[in-house]
Formats: C-alpha cells, structure tokens, sequence
C-alpha cells in the first residue's frame, strides 16, 4: 500500500500560507518566485519548468510544491558542500529519506556524482531530488542555486537536503521510469570514472569516444545506457568535440559498467504514458529531465501520470539523466 | 528468510557467482556496485566490508524487496 502525498503547483501566496503555517516542504521554482518566500521548514531548488496533470510547461510565477507528509516524526534541513557531503547519509534518519537539490555545474555536485555510490550508508537511506536549473535561453548567463528556508541562505556551491524521518509502518522506496533501452551493438567500457571522456574501449578494443560517434552518426540526443543488473541507468552527452577528441557528459560515467547506446525515442509522451500508466502505486515525489523536455518537445504534452519538476538531472541514490524519478511511501508490516 | 552474516552465500554474492535477477533500480544498484567494488578490490577485508553492506541491505528493506531475498537461498 502506497501514502498519497500533497504534490502540485502552487501559487506563491498559497507557498507562503503554507510555510507560515508550519508545513515542511520541498519546493522548485525560479530564484525570483523562491526569493519571496519567508524563513520556514523548506529547502527547494532553482527550475521553472514543471510536469503537470494538464501538461509540461514552464512557470516562473508558480512553485512546485511537496508537502511532508504529516506522519513524518521528525524533518531537518541542512546544507552540504564538496568538503562535507560524506555526512548526508550520516544525517539521514535510520527509517525515512531526505530530499536533495544540487546546483547544476557544481562541484558538490561533481562530488556527489563521482562519489555518492562510496559513500558509506548508499542505499541505506533512500536520496531523491534533483538538479537545480536555470531557463534554458539563460544557461551560461544566471546561475542555478539552492535555497535552505530555514537558514535564508540561498547558495550556489553547495546543496540543500530535507531529512525525513518516518513512523514503524512506513517505508521509502525509490523507483525510475527509463524511456531508453539498449540499442544492442558494441559495448563501451570505460578504464576511469568521470564526465570528460576520451578513450574507451568499443567491444574490448582502445577507440576514442568522440571519433567512433562522429564516424557511425550516432545521434546524441540519446544516452549512454548502462547496465546495472538488468536496469538501465543513463548518462547523457553534453557535447561531442571530434576535433579534440573529447565528449562531455551530463553524468560521470563508471569504470566496471558496460554502456550501450540507446535505442531512439520518437515518441517521449507515447513512451511516458507506456512507462508509467498510472495503475503502479502512488507517488509521493517525481521529477523528469529538462533533456526529455526539450528533445521530446513534451511542452503542452503529458510525460505519463506523473506531476513534479523538470530538472537538470535526477536524483535517485545516484546521479541520473534523461529518468523519470519517484518517491513512494508504502505502508508496511 | 536472510541467511546470517556468515552464510557462504554472501561471499558468492559479493563475488558475482550469485546471481540474483531484479526488476528494481535500487537493487540492481546493490548489485552492479558490489560488483564494481569487488573488482577494484578483492581483498579478504573488502570482501567482508561488502559482504556487512549487502547484509545490511537486506535486513533492511526485507519487506521491499521479498522476491529477491527468496533468491539468496534460492
């Protein structure tokens, strides 16, 4: 059995009342529309780009909206940077989550990309949340930010993160929708972990990433699909430079993984609504990403059932791209 | 039911020779960075290091993920 958990776009009057009246709250919403917001319980995150129940759109004078459910025990809002992001899962209560946000092109989150997986405590409590963002005309021109509401602090370098705290009888559980699937074709390992990448080795043999994508066309509009056990885990190409030799990532990608590229996608809705039918127990948090929205082009479209932020990457334990991430709360023993 | 710590079955399943199937990310994250983890280091304290975590997992989310813990013994 899943909790049904308050989740919508909200006006910032009605965010105001909310936190006024207590209510801890994971928010995303444009600097301009969080920076009204008073002193309260809430951490949130730069983004105004939104799923809906009538549709993706963006909105830079609404906040999304993730009201803490009321059985939480206990809810604590705290900040990380690179030097001290270790201790997140040392915060985290023994049976809950905590609700993160890392500022897009960061280094915590490099950090918590490169690292979240050693992390002692990874996969004991559960991480969701997000990238934080900026409109996408403004990328390179305004900064994507995080906001600690209980402090005030609005911060650029370091990440926000809600700690919640559940009763006996309830559980989180983490769960992704991944529209990609391996194209089958060659496998692509990598000897280092990062988001720079240059040599690989294409079914075992050394091969510069950039030259072999550029060589066979492959299109970059679609990820990297790793196998994890079976369950693909994406990783998204911010630029291919065949000159140099290089491809930059949205992701690192792991040494010890088998990537494949990803079969294409031409219809992301019709895949969304595939993928998540609404018939799966309800969600509590979800997010998507900015990349399905832009190369899906799901504005006025559905992605699925599904209300949340559209982010600039996902949070589910580990860095992810181009996924569909949900929280769900089940009621259990 | 989870085996105890000390079970041989965990040091098959940090070790890749046990293979669990899952339909669950956060699974399959357990199992793909074990797998990982042990190839960069297959020390006798690595290996128990990984085998507490893995343990630790199961306890855990016993009540999550009941298809793969009859896998275990399975």
């Amino acid at each position: 059995m899943s909790i049904t958990v308050h989740a919508e776009l909200s006006s910032i009057p009605e965010v105001q009342a909310a936190i006024d009246a207590g209510e801890s709250l994971f928010l995303a919403g444009s600097r301009e529309a969080l920076s009204q917001l008073p002193r309260g319980n809430w951490v949130g995150g730069t983004i105004c780009y939104f799923m809906t129940k009538e549709g993706c759109l963006k909105a830079e004078d609404r906040i999304f909206v993730t009201k803490v459910p009321e059985f939480a025990l206990e809810v604590k809002a705290l900040d990380y940077g690179a030097d001290n992001l270790a201790q997140i899962h040392r915060d985290a209560p023994h049976n809950g989550f905590t609700f993160v946000v890392l500022p897009a092109s960061s280094e915590v989150l490099k950090t918590f990309a490169e690292k979240a997986s050693i992390f002692d405590g990874f996969l004991l409590h559960p991480i969701v949340g997000w990238v934080s963002g900026v409109r996408v005309d403004r990328i390179g021109i305004d900064k994507p930010a995080v906001f600690n509401g209980k402090s005030g602090a609005v911060l650029e370098d370091r990440c926000v993160a809600l700690h919640v705290s559940l009763p006996i009888g309830k559980m989180a559980d983490l769960e992704i929708a991944n529209i990609f699937e391996s194209g089958g074709g060659d496998v692509i390992r990598f000897e280092e972990t990062g988001f720079h990448v240059s040599q690989c080795l294409v079914n075992g043999k050394p091969a510069n990433l950039a030259e072999y994508i550029t060589r066979k066309g492959i299109p970059t509009e679609f990820p990297l699909v790793g196998d994890y056990n079976g369950s693909s885990i994406n990783v998204s190409f911010l630029s291919v430079d065949a000159a140099k030799g290089t491809v930059e990532l949205y992701a690192p990608v792991f040494a010890g993984v088998d990537y494949l590229f990803a079969k294409p996608v031409a219809d992301y809705s019709a895949a969304f609504a595939k993928a998540v039918t609404g018939e799966e127990p309800e969600s509590a948090f979800a997010c998507n990403c900015i990349l399905n929205y832009l190369y899906g082009k799901l504005e006025g479209k559905k992605a699925g059932t599904l209300t949340g932020p559209i982010t600039f990457g996902e949070i589910a334990h580990q860095l992810l791209n181009q996924t569909l991430v949900r929280l769900q709360i089940l009621g259990v023993g | 039911m989870i085996p105890p710590i000390d079970h041989p079955v965990w040091v098959q399943f940090v070790t890749g020779k046990k293979t669990i199937k899952s339909s669950r990310a956060t699974f399959n994250m357990l199992v793909q960075n074990t797998k990982m983890e042990y190839e960069r280091d297959a020390s006798p304290a690595n290996t128990r290091e990984l085998i507490s975590r893995s343990y630790k997992f199961f306890t855990q989310f016993e009540s999550v993920f009941p298809s793969e813990i009859a896998q275990i013994t399975g």
